[in-house]
Parts: C-alpha cells; structure tokens; sequence
C-alpha cells in the first residue's frame, strides 16, 4: 500500500539516523567542570551534558541522553561542534541554532552564518512541534555553561 | 493512495458513515487522513457541525434571562440536552445533570465541591492508570484538607490489581473512590459495578470517569452503581468545552456551589446570597450553549447507530488490529487487559515513539505519541513514552493495515 516511508523535507537525513544509533560523544566525563540537564515534560525525553573548561574555551563535551532520534542525533552534533570552542562563541551557536530552527535570520552581530553538520536539523522549520526535541540538548549545556566561572 | 476501501464486518455501514465526515476525505502530506487518534479527540459529523452552524445562523441567544422569542428558543434547545444526556446515561433524573466545560473540570468540581465536606483521616482511593485529570485534583484536594490519597495498583497485564484495591478499603476511611471507567493508555475497561459494590460495602462512594468509556459501550449509571460519572463532548464526536457531571442527587444537594456568578443564585444582597437548585447551583455564568446543542446533536447522532453495533464494530478492529501489530518486528503492545476498548499502545524496539509520530505522519497517519498525560503509569510501566493507535466509530481495518505497514517500513529505517 506505502512504497517507502517517505520523509518529503528530510528531516530525518541519514545523519541524523546514524548519530542516534551510534553517538560519537555519548557518555560522561571523569571530573566535569560543569554539568547541565535539559528535560521535556511534554515526551519524558532528558540530556545530560557533561563539559571540561580548560580556562575559557570547552576541551570536551559528553552527553548522555535518553530520548528521539532527533534529540539524540542533536545532543551528538552539539557536542562535536562546541568542542574546542569559548563559552561565548558557544553561546553565540546555540543562539544561531535556535534561530536557524524557527527560520529566523541569525542574530546580529553572528559573524558565522554558516552552521555546517547542524543544518540538517533545518527541516524541522516545518515540524515546530518537534523543534524542542532538537533544542534539549541545547538547553542543557546552556545550563552547563551558566555555571562556567569564565 | 487513494482513499481507504471499506471493508465492513459490522453491519455498520461505514462507507456511508464516513461519508459524514468531511474531514475523513482531507489529505496530509499528500496523502489520505488515516486518523488514529479518537481517544484524544473524535472527529465530528455533519449532523454535529451543521446543528452548531444552524443555532447560531437562526436561534442563538443567552438563555435563562431573556424575555424574547430567540432566548427562549436558545434555552429549550439547550435544556433539551440536559434530557437527553440524561436518557443517554440512564440517569434517574434531568436534575442530576451538570453541564461543564469537559471531564477535567466535572472532575474539579467534584474534588472541590464534595471533597470540602472531607475531613482529615478521610482517604480518596484512585489508581495507576489514572490520567492526570483524575489524579492531580485529588493530590490537591489532599493538600488543601489533609485528608489521605490512596494508589490502587494495577497488574502488569493492565487491570486493576482486586485484591489490593480491596485492602486499600478495608479500614473504612475511605470516602471516595475515583478511578477510570476505560483507561486511554492501556485500553483497560474497568469492572465498573464490582469496583463500586467493593466501595459502597467499604463505606465510601464512587466517581467513574467515563471520558474514554461513553464512546464504546452503552452507558447505564444506575446499572454501574456509580455515584458521579464524568464524561465530555469531544470524544464522543461533539465539540470542545462541553463536559457533563453527573450525581445523584442528594449528593448535589448536599455539595455547595463550585463556582459563583450568575445564573447559579436564588437570591443576591450585598449581604448574602442563597443558591439555585440542581443543577444550576453548579453553572455559574453563560454557559457554552452552541457547545451543548452540538453534545445533543452527537449523543442524537451515536445512539442512531446503537452501541450494540458500536461496540461489535470497534471489538472486531481492536482485535484485528492486535493481530496485526504483533506481525510488526520489535513491536510491542504495552497491557494486555481482560476487557478492552479500542486503544492500544505500543513501543518499538530502536525507535522512539516521537520518531514513530513524525514519520506516521508524513505518511498521513495521525496517532498520539508521548505519555498521554499519564505520567504516573509510563512510570510503573517502565516507559516515559509510548505511540498509541486509537479508533472511533468511523476506522476501517485498511487503515489498521496502513499503520502496520507503515510501522515495518519505519523500523527498516532506524535499524
């Protein structure tokens, strides 16, 4: 009766199927600068985000997260992408991430506009309810981040 | 795809039923509604529609107040329902029938209403299958008068557990027992008259909330034994903002108002005020008249049919569907009740239930993902979530056989 499951908008992009089957950056850090936790009460779905500050920049980032594909895969890519990164510039994707999600053009003053692997959660523009799934991982480790002494 | 063929067993005519309902030939995404998702809310026929269109084209008015032709024809129209909801339920008398705005709040009502005459050391018994409406205006009710609130458990086949609920009984403080008459995650149909001959024996009395269970069977209030029973209009395909209380009377009478305003006074000074008979005394304010016309257009609607056959058609496609669903690989139902209507929810192993939504949907199918208000129960089910496929008087077995190939087709993607 249904050839395929179609997903027209692609919002689930292999990538994000593969990073929720096997996360590259799952699990917790030994001695955690800061810790963050982002739960939905709507779905039950929770991240727990682990980060080890070296000065001012993220040296690593491990998440542990029981939840979608999608929240999943988008705890898996944050966590690839903020390595490395200052706790503002960190900040700053999260903000573009968000904007991104909603179709809103990236806040002013965003030097990069380009979000590189995160773009594939661009397709959830057209599933807002879904929006939050990508977001909690997010949430997490701007919580994790509010305790940075930086 | 085009829309589903019919394939009818139950002597319903389900291509004619469908047929009124306009929204049954819309397409998501490209393709046909296949929509399992009745026991959040059922989709409404023309004869629901065109009843509200029709009151508020030529007989709208606010009623009980207005000296004119349209207000008292408004204030039949909606009295009328009263006598209807009453045939509907087999309640003893029109009185007894309390208009509000859906379940939760009849729920409120009672909580509020009946339960300030508790006193501490008194006990409210719900159980785990509650959703949060008849769970949360009790833990409320708890703290507001310090008075105990008792958790029947349930088995892990999804039935209420007897002999504990009997042992919660058996110290005679409890007061009230307030459990679902059908549960919406589990499908569980409770045993209603058992449930209340263990309470009334108990001392206690006994709310049913029938939100899940009006759709399904016949309902008889005074058969059951209950002493409140809930139930609201939308899933029973009339509209939102219309619920139903129903108590017997002396009960009523005996509760002060819930609510004040107008519409439920006998007498207003400055002073003091003295209250309305039953019911009125429990609806406070211009009630949603357009609403309750469409709930008496529904019940009109469903008893056409006969809940004989109803209940024929939705047994025969519950079971079909479960046959069908245990050919999915890695599917599992969650409960597997004695007696069961027509919901079932299901997980899927390496898939959580919101992916399994999302790509349902973008194949047009409309099922409830999440943990349908019933945290409590995701819990002692071990889950924080599951899917959940439910059906009205209008699913044919090609849309169960959509959902299940679809599901085999959603698990190959994720595995």
């Amino acid at each position: 009766m249904i050839q395929t499951v179609p997903d027209s908008d692609a919002l689930y992009d292999r990538v994000i199927v593969e990073r929720a089957r096997a996360p590259q950056y799952a699990g917790k850090l030994e001695a955690p600068s800061v810790q963050g936790e982002g739960k939905n009460p709507m779905c039950g779905d929770k991240t727990r985000v682990d980060i080890a500050l070296n000065a001012t920049h993220i040296q690593s980032v491990r998440h542990t997260t029981r939840g979608c594909a999608i929240c999943a895969a988008a705890a898996d890519l944050m966590a690839q992408q903020v390595s490395g990164l200052d706790v503002a510039q960190a900040v700053s994707l999260s903000g573009r991430f968000s904007a991104m999600l909603v179709g809103e053009a990236s806040p002013a003053g965003a030097a990069d506009t380009s979000l590189g692997p995160l773009e594939v959660f661009k397709p959830l523009r057209s599933h807002k309810a879904r929006i939050r799934c990508a977001e909690l991982p997010w949430i997490a480790l701007k919580e994790a981040l509010s305790h940075a002494d930086v | 795809m085009s829309h589903p063929s019919i394939t009818d067993t139950s002597g319903l005519d389900l291509a004619a039923i469908r047929k009124q309902f306009p929204i049954l030939s819309e397409k998501v995404h490209d393709r046909p509604l296949v929509f399992l998702d009745s026991a959040a809310s059922a989709q409404k026929p023309d004869a629901v529609i065109n009843a509200m269109v029709h009151t508020m084209h030529h007989q709208y008015a606010n009623i009980h107040r207005g000296l004119y032709w349209l207000s008292e024809r408004a204030t039949e129209a909606y009295e009328a329902v009263r006598d209807q909801v009453a045939g509907f339920l087999n309640a003893p008398s029109r009185e007894e029938i309390v208009f509000t705005g859906n379940s939760t709040e009849a729920i409120n009502l009672v909580a509020y209403s009946f339960g300030s005459l508790l006193t501490p050391g008194q006990a409210v018994v719900i159980s785990e299958m509650e959703h949060h409406a008849n769970l949360v205006p009790w833990q409320m009710l708890r703290d507001r008068m310090g008075i105990e609130l008792r958790i029947a458990p349930i088995t892990d086949a999804g039935d209420l557990d007897m002999d504990a609920f009997s042992q919660l009984l058996s110290d005679g403080k409890v007061a009230l027992v307030a459990i679902t008459h059908m549960s919406n995650v589990l499908g569980t149909i409770t045993p209603a008259r058992q449930i209340a001959d263990m309470a009334h024996a108990a001392g206690a009395l006994v709310l049913f909330d029938g939100s899940q269970a009006v759709v399904h069977h016949r309902t008889d209030v005074q058969a059951l034994g209950a002493d409140f029973y809930t139930f609201t209009g939308h899933k029973l395909y009339g509209p939102t903002g219309i619920g139903v209380l129903w108590a017997r009377r002396a009960l009523l009478e005996d509760m002060p108002p819930f609510m004040g305003g107008g519409d439920m006074i006998s007498t207003v000074t400055f002073e003091k005020s003295t209250w309305a008979n039953v019911p009125h005394k429990f609806e406070a304010g211009t009630p949603a008249i357009v609403e309750a016309i469409g709930l008496g257009a529904a019940i009109e609607w469903v008893e056409k049919f006969g809940f004989d056959a109803i209940a024929a058609h939705e047994q025969a496609l519950t079971s079909y569907a479960l046959q069908r669903l245990a050919t999915v690989p890695g599917l599992n139902v969650v409960g597997h009740p004695k007696e069961r209507g027509g919901v079932i929810s299901f997980t899927m192993a390496d898939v959580h239930p919101h992916d399994i939504a999302t790509l349902l949907d973008r194949n047009g199918i409309a099922v409830r993902a999440g943990h349908h208000c019933a945290e409590p129960l995701m819990r002692r089910l071990g889950l924080t979530a599951t899917a959940r496929a439910s059906f009205g008087i209008y699913t044919v077995q090609e849309e169960i056989d959509a959902l299940a190939d679809t599901l085999v087709r959603i698990r190959e993607f994720f595995v």
